[in-house]
């Protein structure tokens, strides 16, 4: 291959990189780009059938199982690279990093724990993914990834359902067993929320079992107190991963909750505020003030930042 | 359940040829956000289409795009030009997709006759295994940040930004990161083509 031509092919590349990113905005440019030289599209197009080749290579088991032996696996030497590599670059960033730790004792249990405001994707071998929103801790044994305990926060679990062996949330001492794909957990106290998105999940508390289907959500407000079932729209379950919070009939309270997991800083319901009630979206994506400024009219309260809470207050009341 | 799903009939009367704004006025669909925005960018949307390849097909494509986005979108889209520009452009990735497999299929139609020998099961999955490795080790040599970028970005699914984030470093230079990472791979997947 000619220089040039080589030149060609790594920039169509980038194009591929560019264009696939969500905020991506520059069209007008790329579309100045394509219509410079008829080869130009040419060069995009083959470059879009070199991702996709990646895409289809990365998508066998075996991929994960390969790259995850490098990250996660205790025993892999490489391992201790990504983690100093990892180590070094949070203590460069403001942002904390999600906490990666074995545990000298015990199996290979491996914890994982996000900061407010941080997302964390958990690829297991079989291809399941965990996605992780802020403020959240899980831990598994990186020998049966078949069971993974939710310590507290909220996180959205995508499994790949095995009939022979299920797989199993453990909150505290309920056991949620995956009968199916798609569903989202938020533990906190002894508060529990569990939403399926697609399949089924199977309750297991101190009563009898409660069989849950998509758009279905149970909650429960202490340990072993009684189980309620509402009903959500399913695509709405787990859509804090995209940056979307939907309330139906919530406590401000409860919507400070999921504000914080996503703003990084604590979220308090002032006085009188806690009890009112939303029904309603708020997009979460972008900074802390932003999301701020936009969700106060739409809950209708104000929101103030003292320098380490956000604090809703009523809209009338006077500062303190 | 899709938007398209509940469109009110595929032969709705939204038109997105020359006569659109027209037609729309007139049928009994209100316009919806997307679709405003979709009129006012005509002329760009139909010059990218044009230069992603769809020559002739362009206006057809457009009416199609016009359909698409006749129902309200189910969550709040921040900046609805890009998304239509997106949209358009997995529609030119949907579009060159059955193109290939149509392509592929009248292609397999004639090896069928040769029966060419299928290499055991077992065979296969240790020679994606061995190709497995190479795309690691062909990663690692780009250096850790490299690997770093690409395992985050393709492989965990995190988005360009995020990873940015995450690692403290410009947003272009992940894309270039990317780049690398995928040029490499090119050079793979062409030494396995040729084996």
């Amino acid at each position: 291959m000619t220089e040039e031509a080589t030149d060609l092919m790594d920039t169509a590349r980038l194009w591929v990189v560019r264009a696939s990113e969500p905020t991506f905005t520059l069209w007008d440019d790329f579309t100045a780009w394509l219509e410079a030289d008829p080869a130009h599209l040419a060069a995009y197009e083959t470059a879009l059938e070199e991702d996709a080749w990646t895409g289809a290579l990365l998508a066998q088991p075996e991929a994960r199982a390969l790259f995850r032996q490098d990250d996660e696996a205790p025993a892999a030497p490489s391992r201790r690279r990504w983690w100093a590599g990892g180590g070094a670059l949070a203590a460069s960033v403001a942002a904390a990093v999600a906490l990666l730790t074995l545990h000298p004792f015990g199996a290979n249990l491996v914890q994982i724990e996000t900061a407010p405001g941080e997302h964390r994707t958990v690829v297991l071998a079989d291809g399941s993914r965990v996605i992780l929103n802020g403020g959240t801790r899980i831990s598994y044994d990186a020998d049966g990834e078949r069971e993974m305990t939710l310590a507290h926060g909220e996180a959205l679990f995508e499994i790949r359902h095995d009939a022979s062996d299920p797989f199993v949330v453990m909150v505290d001492d309920t056991r949620l067993v995956d009968a199916g794909t798609v569903f989202n957990v938020v533990s906190g106290g002894d508060a529990l929320e569990v939403g399926v998105a697609e399949g089924a999940v199977i309750y297991q508390g101190a009563d009898e079992p409660v069989h849950l289907h998509p758009g279905d959500v149970l909650k429960r407000d202490s340990a072993h107190g009684p189980v309620r079932l509402t009903r959500a729209d399913p695509q709405s379950v787990g859509s804090w991963n995209e940056g979307v919070l939907h309330f139906d009939n919530a406590t401000l309270a409860e919507v400070a909750e999921d504000l914080e997991r996503a703003a990084g800083r604590p979220v308090r319901a002032g006085a009188g505020v806690g009890g009112l009630r939303y029904t309603g979206t708020l997009a979460v994506d972008g900074p802390a003030e932003t999301v701020m400024a936009r969700a106060a009219p739409l809950l209708g309260v104000t929101i103030r930042d003292d320098g380490e809470h956000w604090e809703m207050t009523l809209r009338n009341a006077s500062p303190r | 359940m899709r938007e398209s799903d509940r469109l009110p009939g595929a032969s709705g009367p939204a038109t997105c040829g020359r006569g659109m704004a027209s037609s729309t006025m007139t049928g009994e669909q209100p316009v919806t956000a997307l679709q405003s925005v979709l009129l006012v960018e005509r002329a760009r949307l139909l010059r990218f289409l044009g230069a992603r390849g769809a020559a002739e097909e362009a206006e057809d494509l457009l009416h199609e795009l016009w359909q698409r986005v006749a129902a309200p979108p189910r969550q709040p889209i921040a900046d609805p030009l890009s998304y239509l520009f997106r949209a358009a452009e997995n529609m030119m990735r949907d579009v060159r997709r059955s193109q290939a497999s149509r392509a592929r299929r009248q292609f397999e139609w004639h090896e069928v006759a040769v029966a060419p020998e299928e290499l055991p099961v077992g065979e296969r999955a240790l020679i994606a295994r061995e190709r497995l490795r190479e795309v690691q080790a062909a990663l690692a040599a780009l250096g850790p940040r490299v690997e770093l970028v690409f395992r985050r970005c393709r492989l965990e699914g995190v988005s360009q930004i995020v990873a940015a984030r995450d690692i403290g470093v410009s947003l272009s230079s992940v894309e270039k990161d990317l780049q690398k990472a995928h040029r490499a791979l090119a050079g793979l997947k062409a030494k396995f083509d040729a084996e």
